[in-house]
């Protein structure tokens, strides 16, 4: 497989290019959706096809194609260098600065005990009919739904510089959820398990037909649930729901690419500013924010990025000080370091890597403490469980997230649901009113499959965690009316 | 691939031994994107692509797979023999439908044939060109400019057959300032070089006047949203809201309403000039005109054939495109109408708050100004916003002309003079 590869970095390297890297992939995916007592689809995909980056006369260019031979792919060089040329009609003053990097060999490989693909599709079935058919029993749930998604990415990596590099990641995601409908109104309740890179063996069917009576019962609890009250209010984010926060308020705001202005016209730049680096205040003392490619089962684990850098671990925020960026080559030079950070990544063949969030994760609590005595040192505020509303500026400054289920705290107690509750505030307000943590034994890592950057937009995957973390003195404001 | 093509390639493929029904769904796109920011191309990238979806059915049992090499016939070969044994393993679904087996006209409403003729130097050039008008005015600028050549196909067992040629182009620009910003696109189906230089102005022009904005307390105020604004809420709220079957249900804003919704017409059709598009669905269904919202009073929403066979209802097919309609008064005379007021340029991030009554939040972007007295006077600095769309179209008050907007889905949007807008929060 490497010696097509090889080809069109040397045709490059011969032409002139003073880089070139070619990668083949191979994606096969599977998407099977139920709805109520039935699958309303299964989906399979098989996708292949390569991808050529040259840097020619100093401005990039890239092409790719899905027909996988030499004949093609002298055609595709040619084209990627044409159109090098045509980015060369408005060229960067000071140039394209690529950050060095050793030639590499790397095979990687992620954990996979029960392939996906070889799992009969009516386990697949009963499986998520048999929750729907857990939360159906609920009267008040009138749709039932749930999926399970699966990917593998076999991937060949050559570059002009000598590195041969293959991987071959396996992912795997699932969720149910559940509509009820009365009392004027209807709400969703959802359990997403949590997505990785591993495979079939991370779902038991228990655990789906468990979470699903809770699903039912806590989305018919919705309904009747009291409208959230508004102002400045202690709050307690469970695992999933601020791993949502890390990835909207660290991890974009620290990609270098957008900080350096590369993403100001669709997803917007940065207030982390490259004077910040080092010294500027991100959070508390009790904040301190893990960038790690190499975590076991993290959607970004990968083994190297599209850049043929290989996965590191750095810390983002140290004790609330803000210390470096995510990079990829081009970048790192922007802020005096000599190594990209290995977080360029494509989301496809036929799409150029971009610098994309790593696996990112809070830290857990160095002194013991449990969800309970957490929540004891809040006399009223709110807990906010999983995913809902998440809306950010394009700055990662003001932004306002919601829950999927929040309950109202009382004297250190949850004391009945509420509804329509979003926190709103600023990122640095934000991560400064955290006062508590609890230990590594409540910390949970959660997937993101869906995070969306680049224009066009391409879609990427990366692993957060945290653990249940204490935030004082936050705004509350609710999305419906009195 | 032209329709003669396509037709003999999904002939071939329906030719291949197989049990039940087959439907073929070919997709196809050659597309030019070039970024540039800080003056400069800063990525630039040629994207061609061909997808072929194989659908088998066997009585109540459906499933799918896609490949992308649609000059291996032995995979091909392989991916039909393969769908059909997923499809023996599936569950039955009293939802799944037979193919309709009708052949459409190819209307090619959204074809262009002069944009045919844009290659990757041409794109370049105009780039460059925009480039070049940005460091002339001393101001950054930053966007995309991408033109997409594409076609769709369809055929099925049952003779069905649908093909055709669009084209979709898309540019949009950002220029900021020293302290401030200003935005401005140009979408549809074809580009020329004075489309580039006409957004790259106003964008360059809305930036010199969002220098050093101030603070506008946020609190409840009329509103201009410029017609970027108003498409990304309407999708939104398409998405979330028009859908018969959960309107049905009780699941939708709509259970239960029987309300006007301002006057107001939202509707889809293929063959709306502003921004044309396909006129047939994956499934090989003829798009025809859907009026959602007419005059504000609501028709039957998007409604599958399942869902209509089952009720009685006529089909509805997820659209397209979406259109709002407007009573055409310029965007200086929304202005000179409003004493006290807030002009929005662009809308961002824009999420759900509250299915129920169509709530969402979002922020405004890249060039936000306050009007007194009839007059844009100053900028302002950016804020988070709180409504629900049912309140917005209730408290459109003034709206201009559709024009072509949305770079994830083809609309034509006017602008709307909306009061009692709720900001509720500052951005930086």
């Amino acid at each position: 497989m490497f010696d097509l590869l090889k080809l069109a970095c040397n045709t490059a390297s011969k032409a002139g290019c003073q880089f070139a890297d070619a990668r083949y992939l191979s994606i096969r995916k599977q998407r099977v959706v139920s709805r109520d007592h039935a699958l309303s689809s299964c989906s399979d995909g098989d996708d292949r096809g390569f991808g050529v980056r040259v840097l020619y006369q100093g401005a990039w260019g890239f092409a790719s194609s899905p027909t996988y031979t030499a004949d093609e792919i002298e055609k595709v060089v040619a084209q990627a260098m044409r159109i090098a040329r045509a980015s060369a009609m408005a060229l960067r003053e000071d140039g394209v600065k690529w950050a060095p990097e050793p030639a590499l060999t790397l095979d990687f490989k992620s954990t996979c005990r029960q392939d996906p693909f070889a799992v009969a599709l009516e386990d697949k079935a009963d499986l998520l009919i048999a929750a729907n058919g857990v939360m159906l029993k609920n009267k008040s749930i009138k749709r039932a739904q749930g999926f399970l998604s699966f990917k593998r990415v076999q991937r060949w990596y050559v570059n002009s510089e000598g590195s041969e590099l293959h991987s071959d990641v396996t992912s795997s995601e699932s969720a149910i959820w559940a509509i009820a409908v009365g009392n004027d109104d209807f709400q969703e309740r959802n359990w997403n398990a949590p997505a990785s890179n591993q495979g079939f063996e991370c779902y038991r069917k228990q655990e789906f037909l468990n979470q699903a009576e809770r699903v039912a019962a806590e989305a018919e609890e919705k309904l009747s649930a009291r409208l959230s009250p508004e102002g400045d209010f202690d709050i307690i984010t469970d695992s999933e729901n601020l791993s949502l926060t890390i990835h909207e308020s660290v991890g974009h705001a620290t990609e270098l690419d957008r900080v350096m202005g590369y993403e100001v016209s669709m997803a917007g730049s940065s207030f982390v500013t490259r004077d910040k680096q080092g010294d500027f205040r991100y959070g508390s003392d009790q904040v301190t924010l893990m960038a790690d490619n190499t975590l076991e089962n993290g959607l970004a684990t990968q083994g190297f990025d599209d850049d043929g850098v290989p996965g590191q671990r750095w810390e983002i925020v140290r004790d609330g000080i803000f210390q470096t960026y995510s990079s990829g080559r081009e970048f790192a030079h922007y802020i005096g370091e000599e190594r990209s950070r290995g977080s360029c990544r494509a989301d496809h063949w036929s799409s150029i890597p971009i610098v994309r969030i790593p696996n990112l994760f809070l830290m857990p609590g160095k002194t013991p403490l449990s969800p309970d005595e957490l929540m004891a040192d809040v006399k009223h505020g709110l807990y906010f469980e999983g995913m809902d509303s998440f809306s950010i500026d394009q700055w990662r400054l003001n932004f306002q997230f919601g829950g999927n289920a929040v309950w109202e705290i009382k004297n250190g107690k949850k004391a009945g649901m509420l509804k329509a509750a979003l926190y709103q505030s600023r990122t640095p307000t934000f991560w400064n009113a955290c006062d508590a943590t609890c230990d590594e034994n409540y910390w949970q890592p959660h997937g993101v499959t869906n995070c969306g950057k680049g224009d066009p937009m391409q879609i990427s995957q990366m692993t957060h965690g945290a653990a249940p973390t204490r935030f004082r003195k936050i705004h509350i404001c609710r999305g419906r009316d009195s | 691939m032209n329709r003669q093509q396509s037709q003999d390639l999904i002939a071939a493929i329906l030719e291949i031994p197989h049990e039940g029904e087959l439907q073929v769904l070919l997709n196809g796109v050659e597309r030019l994107g070039t970024r540039f920011n800080d003056c400069s191309i800063s990525q630039n990238v040629l994207k061609q692509q061909a997808t072929l979806t194989l659908s088998a059915r066997l009585e109540q049992k459906k499933t799918s797979v896609s490949i992308n090499a649609l000059d291996d016939q032995e995979l091909i070969k392989r991916s039909v023999e393969q769908v059909f044994a997923t499809c023996r393993h599936m569950p039955d679904d009293e939802e799944v439908m037979p193919a309709l087996g009708d052949v459409l006209p190819s209307t090619e409403y959204a074809f262009n044939a002069e944009s045919d003729t844009i290659e990757i130097e041409t794109v370049g050039a105009w780039a460059a060109q925009a480039c070049s008008a940005g460091a002339a005015a001393g101001i950054d600028l930053a966007g995309l400019l991408a033109h997409a050549k594409m076609f769709t196909a369809y055929g099925d067992s049952a003779g069905g057959f649908a093909h055709e040629r669009y084209h979709r182009s898309n540019y949009h620009v950002t220029a900021t300032g020293t302290n401030g910003s200003g935005w401005a696109e140009h979408q549809g189906v074809s580009i020329a070089q004075n489309d580039v230089m006409t957004a790259t102005g106003r964008a360059i022009d809305k930036c010199a006047g969002a220098q050093d904005p101030t603070v506008f307390e946020p609190r409840p105020v009329t509103v201009i949203l410029e017609p970027q604004a108003v498409g990304d809420l309407m999708a939104m709220a398409f998405w979330y809201g028009f859908d018969q079957r959960a309107k049905d249900e009780g699941r939708s804003p709509f259970s239960d309403f029987d309300a006007t919704l301002g006057r107001l017409s939202f509707y889809s059709d293929p063959a709306e000039a502003a921004f044309p598009t396909v006129a047939f669905s994956s499934d090989g269904q003829a798009l025809a005109k859907s009026v959602w919202l007419d005059e504000g009073k609501l028709q039957q929403l998007f409604t599958n054939r399942y869902w209509a066979n089952k009720n009685g209802l006529a089909v509805k097919p997820a659209p397209n495109n979406l259109v709002l309609s407007g009573d055409g008064t310029s965007l200086d005379d929304l202005i000179r109408s409003t004493d006290d007021g807030i002009l929005v340029t662009r809308f961002w991030y824009i999420r759900s708050t509250d299915a129920r009554t169509l709530g969402f939040t979002g922020m405004t972007r890249d060039g936000t100004y306050r009007i007194e007295n009839g007059e844009v006077t100053h900028p302002v600095v950016d804020m988070r916003w709180n409504e629900s769309v049912l309140k917005v179209l209730d408290n459109v008050v003034a709206s201009g002309k559709p024009v072509a907007t949305g770079e994830f889905m083809a609309m034509a949007m006017p602008a709307l003079k909306v009061e009692d807008f709720h900001f509720s929060s500052l951005s930086n």
